[in-house]
């Protein structure tokens, strides 16, 4: 039985919620105020999280720091928490964009801040949520989280977005609905067999790891038919409507372009990683021969994502939309290095959550602060922006350049171990996804020539003020991450070394043994 | 004396036990309170009446409540063998009532002097609540069918309590004739039942099926069940609920449909186990096919349509018929295992609070008068009444199931249940249709939430009534409580 060895996480995961909770109790004459609590309490998470890190033994292949409570016992639930190398770098990440996004999306004008305490309390709650979806080891209480971040990302895209926010926001929540629930059915029918199986019911995924389920090799529609196929593709389609794959992205590009910047931020680095996240621990180490099976076609879909994506974004003027679309592609990547199943290509993978939550961060960040200054997002109206900000040309070259996977920057890393991985056991989809580099190049490099050079269209553009301290603070934190893990990845990605072995072992054997 | 000799003869006064006679005192206590309570209200001045009346029904409650309490000590008491069962299942649901009929009497507070109410409302309350009682504790056909009675005529009266709007009065001749109706069903099915089988106890008829099963059974199963899916609104016999939701007396409804749905399921999950699935030998599959198909069109039908309504009560009714359906599911899954019992009651109990504080909302928000609330009236809400938009939204969000709310506990379990029992297909149904619900309780969210008011028509007035609140308060915590820590309730 597991031993319960620390409740570390537990902190981690609620210290949002406690600090929203006594923010509800702040008068709002503190108004002002508030976006500091919020920065104090993202710091303060950080510092959690560090510790974390600095205690994690890069050596185990297990969970860690497991914490095991019973929940609902009739049923097998139970509160179970615990994080490996593959958990890590994304608890990391949650926590390192928090502060940077809240400093890099200071408001301007306090005055003008509408309901700022929901605000700030709305974005404690999605805290609260991501970091419980990536810590938790029992499939009841990872949907439980998994739909918590559903609530304030609701409300953060429909009062604080654009125009068109309801619909956005609307399309966002059904279209996760969607998925998900076919996931719950799922879980349940996991639920039962462990019952059936084993005579206690148990949710947690150590124990329904342990069960067989029937596979038919025989046909596409024996195969989908089969138990194992039905189960990995409604965990799948939950997922990869969150990635968001082609062709089940269209809530992305809407739910982006409304949101206020600081739900783009969270939207793009830590929320698509929920998807992702999913897919590499539960739908393809649950249902490995039906994974492998169907492994084909997300490939495809994967590879469709990554150009069809880029297409689109090199065809946008409006600049958020851009980097919207930039995600469709660059998500592309991991769909085909988890699918590819190589140990490379799924640690790239991992990589490559991590490092496009830092590129579309800064990315998003920076359309941010264009709009703040300029309100517009259209390609058109910008120009000739670095001769009057050239801090922010700098940043934005860094971003560009990661992710356009510039050798020596982050994006690099995570791209070229996903088409090294997958070259050495697909080379014809390694090839095609490769051309992907190239598009990305286009489009990224566009944004970047029509936004900073260029003849200045615009006479706002001739006096764009420059990256404020807190700006700054925000993309330099990014620029050292983005050459830090570009220079000496295995600084930040070596812990997850010992996990991605044996996760990958294992895949492998279950498999090859088919 | 001769006379009194002989009727004693046909009918003996029952020895009761001490156990016996404290496990039926609360009905007899609710019964005295109702007439007291009647007696009380009928002053010159009806404000006093009104305040006279309701004080004494809510300590007649309490009074009753406690008594119950104090009954968990108690085994399980039996009368007339299985006739009246109070075991602790009994228990809890007679206390789950007790607190719906207090919520409910609350939110009159207010209100009742508003609409001018009569101050019968407050007696009719414990006698509904009586016949609940008898309802849920029964095992017996005809049983069943009195304590129908006891508790549609109340409300009947209750719904059409609303003198100054012509909908009430409506709402309430309609539900009285559809639910004679439905109460004549069920009487002629249980007629048939026993002509059949030879007893009206379920435990007795389904023991009968060793002797085989005769055709008149399946006529009399048949009009059984059409009576009770009347009663929760399946969809053939749904017809009178957005009617009845939307005319009844506001402060009525919420009870009304929390606590008839509760009781009326519970006795639909006594005659399914005992009657449809007990014996392999009354044809499983049959059955299953078509409450499956009823499950089926009920789920679909009602969330399709509230999808297009702009009255938020008529909306609410709708999604009512939906829910029903989704207890459809666990009534079918009572086919794989007896236990899953207890899921459709965890389901009803936890529905009944999120439908009992969302009435207490509206009326609340209800202006006087018969024009009833659009939900484009909302928009604005959260500015002006930052709580109730946040109550509301609770309320909202625990039908649609999601996370943190104990709608989602109970949909969980009740789907859990289902899938087990190997309804696969029709758990996916429900949940695809669950997402068509998701965005119409999105819909007022985000009236509330994300839009201004109209030009002219200016933000909805809220009453601040204190019977209300306390419902409100008391369904949220519930609502939460349940949502995180649902242990305590299932067995």
């Amino acid at each position: 039985m597991i031993e319960n060895s620390s409740s570390l996480l537990s902190w981690i995961i609620f210290a949002p919620l406690l600090f929203g909770a006594v923010l509800l109790v702040l008068p709002s004459k503190l108004e002002r105020y508030f976006r500091t609590f919020a920065l104090v309490a993202g710091v303060a998470n950080l510092l959690l999280a560090l510790k974390l890190w600095a205690n994690f033994d890069g050596f185990i292949s297990e969970m860690q720091f497991v914490q095991l409570v019973s929940w609902i016992p009739q049923l097998g639930i139970s509160y179970f928490l615990g994080v490996d190398g593959i958990s890590l770098p994304l608890v990391m990440l949650t926590a390192f964009i928090t502060p940077i996004a809240i400093l890099g999306t200071w408001p301007k004008d306090f005055s003008k801040l509408k309901q700022e305490k929901f605000f700030v309390f709305m974005v404690m709650v999605l805290q609260t949520g991501m970091y419980g979806t990536f810590l938790a080891c029992d499939l009841f209480l990872f949907y439980f989280f998994w739909e918590i971040v559903l609530i304030p990302m609701f409300f953060l895209i429909g009062i604080w977005g654009g125009s068109e926010r309801v619909y956005a926001t609307t399309k966002f929540f059904i279209y996760t609905m969607v998925g998900s629930l076919l996931m719950l059915v799922a879980i349940m029918w996991m639920v039962y067999r462990h019952q059936q199986n084993f005579g206690v019911p148990s949710a947690s995924l150590i124990d329904l790891a342990k069960l067989q389920y029937d596979f038919f090799h025989n046909g596409v529609c024996s195969a989908v038919f089969s138990e194992q196929g039905l189960l990995f593709l409604a965990f799948t389609l939950a997922f990869v409507i969150k990635v968001p794959m082609v062709p089940f992205h269209t809530w992305l590009p809407d739910a982006h372009v409304q949101a206020p910047t600081l739900g783009s931020v969270f939207l793009a680095a830590v929320l698509l990683k929920l998807g992702t996240y999913g897919l590499i621990r539960i739908a393809i180490p649950m249902f490995p021969e039906a994974a492998s099976y169907f492994s084909m076609m997300m490939m495809i879909l994967g590879i469709i994502g990554v150009i069809y994506g880029a297409f689109c974004a090199w065809g946008q003027s409006d600049f958020k939309k851009l980097v919207a679309y930039s995600s469709v592609s660059h998500m592309g990547y991991i769909l085909v290095g988890l699918f590819s199943f190589n140990q490379v290509a799924t640690a790239g993978s991992l990589y490559q959550m991590v490092n496009h939550g830092i590129s579309s961060a800064g990315l998003f960040m920076i359309v941010g602060f264009l709009y703040e200054r300029l309100h517009t997002r259209n390609l058109n109206d910008f120009g000739g922006i670095a001769k009057s900000a050239p801090i922010m040309a700098i940043a934005f070259m860094i971003l560009t350049l990661s992710s356009v996977a510039l050798p020596g920057t982050n994006g690099f890393v995570g791209e070229f171990t996903i088409l090294f991985g997958t070259f050495q056991v697909r080379p014809v989809v390694a090839l095609i996804t490769g051309l992907g580099v190239i598009f990305g190049a286009i489009y990224a490099l566009k944004a970047y020539q029509r936004v900073m050079f260029g003849p200045v269209t615009n006479d706002h553009n001739k006096h764009v003020a420059d990256l404020s301290v807190r700006e700054f603070l925000a993309m330099g934190i990014l620029t050292v991450f983005i050459f830090g893990i570009g220079f000496f990845p295995n600084t930040f990605f070596g812990k997850s070394n010992s996990t991605l072995d044996s996760y990958s072992k294992q895949l492998m054997e279950k498999v090859i043994h088919e | 004396m001769n006379s009194v000799a002989s009727l004693l003869e046909i009918f003996p006064i029952p020895t009761l036990t001490s156990e016996q006679s404290v496990s039926l005192l609360p009905l007899v206590i609710l019964s005295i309170t109702a007439v007291l309570v009647i007696i009380v209200g009928a002053q010159k001045s009806s404000d006093k009446g009104r305040t006279g009346a309701m004080l004494l029904s809510l300590f007649g409650m309490f009074l009753s409540a406690t008594v119950t309490y104090k009954t968990f000590s108690f085994e399980q008491v039996d009368f007339l063998s299985g006739t009246l069962l109070f075991d602790y299942q009994e228990r809890i649901l007679s206390l789950v009532l007790h607190l719906c009929a207090v919520l409910g009497l609350l939110v009159n507070y207010g209100y009742d002097k508003r609409e001018e109410l009569m101050s019968e409302i407050y007696g009719l309350l414990p006698i509904s609540l009586a016949g609940m009682i008898l309802m849920v504790s029964t095992n017996h056909l005809l049983f069943m069918f009195i304590s129908l009675e006891i508790m549609s005529l109340a409300i009947y009266v209750m719904v059409a309590m609303r003198r100054n709007s012509k909908f009430s009065a409506e709402a309430g001749l309609k539900y009285f004739i559809l639910g004679g109706l439905a109460s004549a069903f069920l009487l002629y099915g249980s007629a048939l039942l026993f002509g059949a089988s030879g007893s009206f106890n379920l435990v007795l008829i389904s023991q009968s099926f060793e002797r085989g099963v005769s055709p008149i059974f399946y006529v009399g199963l048949m009009f059984v069940m059409v009576g009770l899916l009347f009663k929760v609104g399946a969809f053939p016999f749904h017809s009178w609920i957005p009617d009845v939701y939307q005319g009844a007396t506001t402060s009525v409804t919420g009870f009304m449909g929390a606590a008839v749905k509760l009781v009326a399921f519970m006795a639909l999950t006594k005659v399914s186990l005992n009657l449809m699935f007990a014996s392999t030998s009354v044809g499983n599959t049959a059955i299953v096919l078509v409450v499956g198909g009823i499950a089926a069109v009920t789920i679909i039908f009602g969330n399709f349509v509230a999808l297009k309504q702009n009255e938020l009560k008529r909306m609410l009714a709708y999604s009512t018929i939906a829910h029903t359906g989704y207890l459809l599911l666990g009534i079918l899954s009572l086919s794989g295992s007896p236990a899953n019992a207890q899921y459709i009651m965890i389901y009803l109990v936890l529905y009944a609070f999120s439908n009992i504080g969302i009435f207490a909302l509206i009326v609340m928000l209800e202006k006087s008068g018969s024009k009833d609330i659009v939900i484009d009236d909302l928009a604005g809400l959260w500015n002006k009444y930052p709580m109730i938009s946040i109550a509301m939204t609770i309320f909202l969000l625990s039908m649609a199931g999601i996370p943190l709310t104990s709608g989602f506990i109970g949909k969980y379990l009740l789907f859990a249940a289902a899938v087990s029992a190997k309804q696969i297909v029709l758990v996916v149904l429900a949940v695809l249709a669950s997402v068509v619900s998701v965005y119409y309780y999105l819909r007022v969210i985000i009236t509330m939430f994300m839009k201004e008011p109209q030009h002219g028509s200016g933000v909805v007035v809220a009453s601040k009534w204190i019977g209300c609140g306390i419902t409100v308060a008391i369904s949220v915590f519930i609502t939460i409580q349940m949502g995180i820590f649902p242990a305590i309730f299932i067995k």
